[in-house]
């Protein structure tokens, strides 16, 4: 019997697509179900946040950070802050060091919340994405209660904070975090040993760590694929070294180490670190000192540059900020994590069939609000 | 009613098909979902489990034929203008438009500089609600979304403006 | 700490290890509670490898922590750039930064990355710069998985000449970090096998973040900048 020639087609995914995460833009090259190359088109979100931070003040920029991605305001905000102050040589009481790093890993929860969710939902299961909502309201009350807002907060300010932490909010936050913890093995029932997640995800979409280091993979994305780098642990930033945790690596036990379950299962074990850290941050916090102390009345940084990174639920945020002695900054890029981690789905998603790539896509976990600036 | 009124019992209700029309039009409008940037994530915050939109007779549908409402949730760029413009030709009458949040009513933060960002969806789109905010919150898309529903009760799709 | 407490807590923690959650459990006091569950951790995990987690070495090839390097690693590397590759300094060793001559960029790469000492495998990041008077910079961050070093090597062209050599097979990133340079900027590099625009449509005009950009007024019949009267 002859071999068949088929013609291989090309075909559209997005702008606007049910599970693209935002508007992503994939041109893949199938033949029949079988894809043989994949082409990421990004940019339909490009809001120009590099030129408006040419234009405005340093404190003006701080909202832009907001609105890059979205999922995480907090830890963007956070990193240029901690970039901000290095240039300027600025301490902040201790006080505030504290309530940044609550802020930081209640917002790593509610991110990795609805990643996880949406991600359930792409492959097919819609009883957790409702779950993880709700205790991501939860999450979203509590901002709301110290800062007024629910998604975009501007909270962190150079040199400290906007509000301090409201009367109630100890009690209130060791409340969510005893009702949250039974609940992570709810969603292990629930989604992560299910036989049929596991068949979808397991052994799909593998990434070796040589790969993923060179095309500057970082975050959870790469510790699934088994190196143990986070940010928070090799090049401490704020008070993070004090704190006790471990960093959880992909370790292949459904399939191959680097493989999708791995990147969701590392997600699901991030969230119980970030509850160790939130207990010992809230038993540690010193009562007293102003969060409004150290900012500064006219934000004029000494000329230079400076580059930093953090760690945000996505990955390294990195922040290069130019100044040249004015009130307005020379230049602000913003080096995204979901940017890189969506460079490599050309790579790892050949050879696969339609929905595979929508479960590979899904586990990177991005957000085009980061990648298009 | 004159001459039917009182003679059946109470399950028989006699109207205009006019309002019929409208009534059964604006109680299950459903959206195209299409959230662009951060509003989206409040748009699915108001589907989701605390603030519920089904209860409005709104479900999610992802095909532009199969929707009655397309909400622009986020910021419009020049390069999506155009697909915007595409989608809202593509979706079957009656079809209405909520501009939700700043940056598609009117540009956002972003109008001064932005040089790709598209003034507000009004530009390509005819928009029947306007919902400020950034973002604004699930109950204030759900009351914009209550407006709309009294908007669409209001019409009368069969009669015909004379003059 | 009082001492009621830390013997409260070590109590607690004593007869977790040997399997009674309960101890922990029944402390009254949240902020005792929380206290004990950390320091069982704490005793767990020593228990488990006896030494401390930043030598933990699970998985496959995990990076070690080496002593930083004494000396500036700028001028340290800059110097042994200069030794291998004369004639690519352009100008004198610096603290903060590697000033480099476009020319021999890509074997300058290739070397950083592959010789046993150094291991720049990582590209962090490639930012664009408008410096004025007519000179496009375009910087590159740099680091080490293995060593942790990390160090900045920046490239200034002409405005009226912007190339670069590209160095996208030396770090794949370096695909889309370039395209993007390429976009913003207009310095285009030579070698990238596919150097279009990435973040804005392919039939826009101008580089929009040089100092001197002028918005176009419309783009497919859509006008572009501010709108409406009366905004400012």
């Amino acid at each position: 019997m002859g071999i068949v020639h088929g013609q291989e087609m090309v075909l559209n995914i997005g702008p606007q697509h049910p599970s693209t995460h935002g508007v992503l833009r994939l041109q893949v090259r199938t033949d029949g179900e079988i894809i043989s190359e994949i082409k990421p088109f990004i940019g339909y979100l490009h809001r120009c946040f590099e030129k408006h931070s040419e234009n405005v003040t340093y404190e003006q920029v701080i909202p832009f950070t907001d609105r890059c991605d979205y999922l995480a305001s907090m830890a963007n905000n956070f990193g240029y802050v901690v970039a901000m102050e290095e240039l300027m040589d600025i301490k902040v009481p201790e006080r505030v060091e504290f309530i940044r790093v609550i802020m930081g890993e209640l917002q790593r929860i509610a991110s990795h919340l609805l990643a996880l969710g949406v991600y359930g939902l792409d492959v097919g299961a819609f009883t957790p994405f409702l779950h993880m909502f709700r205790d991501r309201e939860r999450i979203l009350d509590i901002f709301e209660m110290t800062c007024g807002a629910r998604l975009l907060y501007n909270y962190m300010w150079v040199g400290g904070l906007s509000h301090d932490l409201p009367v109630g909010f100890m009690d209130v936050t060791y409340n969510f975090l005893d009702y949250f913890e039974p609940k992570i093995g709810e969603f292990n029932d629930l989604l992560s040993h299910n036989k049929i997640f596991v068949e979808r995800t397991a052994d799909v979409g593998v990434l070796p760590p040589d790969v993923a280091i060179s095309y500057g993979v970082s975050g959870p994305n790469l510790r699934a694929s088994g190196v143990k780098w986070d940010i928070r642990k090799d090049e401490p930033y704020s008070i993070y070294d004090r704190f006790d945790f471990d960093v959880p690596i992909g370790e292949g036990i459904k399939g191959s180490v680097g493989d999708c379950w791995d990147r969701y299962y590392v997600r699901m074990l991030e969230m119980m670190e970030s509850v160790k850290i939130l207990r010992q941050a809230l038993s540690q916090i010193p009562k007293d000192g102003d969060v409004h102390q150290t900012i500064p009345k006219k934000i004029r940084p000494p000329k230079g540059s400076i580059y930093k990174r953090t760690e945000t639920p996505r990955g390294d945020l990195g922040y290069y900020i130019v100044s040249d002695g004015s009130p307005v900054p020379y230049r602000v890029k913003m080096r995204s994590p979901a940017f890189t981690a969506l460079s490599v789905l050309g790579e790892i998603a050949n050879g696969w069939m339609m929905s595979d790539v929508i479960a590979i896509l899904g586990s990177l976990d991005i957000v085009l609000g980061e990648i298009d600036r | 009613m004159g001459l039917l009124e009182n003679k059946f019992n109470d399950n028989v209700i006699v109207a205009k098909l006019d309002k019929l029309m409208s009534w059964s039009r604006s109680t299950s409008p459903w959206f195209f979902q299409f959230g662009l940037a951060c509003c989206a994530i409040e748009m699915m915050a108001a589907a989701a489990s605390r603030h519920d939109l089904m209860r409005i007779g709104m479900i999610p549908r992802s095909s532009p034929r199969q929707a009655d409402v397309m909400i622009v949730a986020g910021t419009v760029t020049m390069k999506m203008a155009l697909r915007v413009k595409k989608l809202f030709e593509q979706m079957a009458d009656p079809k209405y438009v909520v501009a939700m949040g700043s940056c598609a009513t009117s540009g956002g933060p972003y109008w001064q500089h932005g040089y790709h960002v598209l003034k507000g969806v009004d530009i390509v789109v005819p928009v029947d609600v306007y919902v400020p905010g950034c973002p604004p919150r699930p109950e204030a898309l759900i009351e914009g979304l209550l407006k709309l529903q009294e908007q669409i009760l209001q019409e009368r799709p069969l009669t015909r403006k004379i003059g | 700490m009082s001492k009621e407490r830390e013997k409260l807590i070590s109590d607690a923690v004593e007869k977790a290890i040997a399997g009674d959650m309960d101890a922990i459990n029944n402390i009254e006091d949240r902020v005792v509670r929380s206290k004990a569950k950390a320091a069982l951790a704490k005793a767990k995990r020593l228990q488990k490898d006896g030494s401390s987690p930043d030598a933990d070495l699970s998985g496959s090839d995990v990076p070690t922590v080496s002593n930083a390097p004494s000396e500036n690693p700028n001028r340290m590397f800059g110097d042994r750039i200069n030794q291998k590759f004369p004639g690519s300094l352009d100008g004198d060793l610096k603290d903060t930064h590697i000033q480099l001559k476009p020319d021999q960029w890509n074997d300058i790469a290739i070397w950083l990355k592959t010789e046993d000492d150094m291991l720049f495998d990582s590209l962090q990041c490639i930012t664009g710069m408008d410096m004025g008077e007519d000179i496009l910079e375009a910087r590159y961050n740099l680091h080490s998985m293995k060593y942790r070093f990390a160090i900045e090597i920046r490239i200034a062209i002409p405005k009226n000449k912007a190339e670069i050599p590209s160095i996208e097979q030396v770090w794949r990133i370096g695909d889309w970090f370039e395209r993007e340079t390429y976009d913003m900027y207009g310095i285009s590099f030579s070698g990238h096998t596919d150097l279009r625009r990435i973040l804005l449509p392919d039939d826009w005009e101008g580089w929009p973040l040089r100092k001197d950009y002028e918005v176009q007024e419309t783009y497919h019949g859509i006008v572009v900048p501010k709108v409406k009267e009366g905004w400012e």
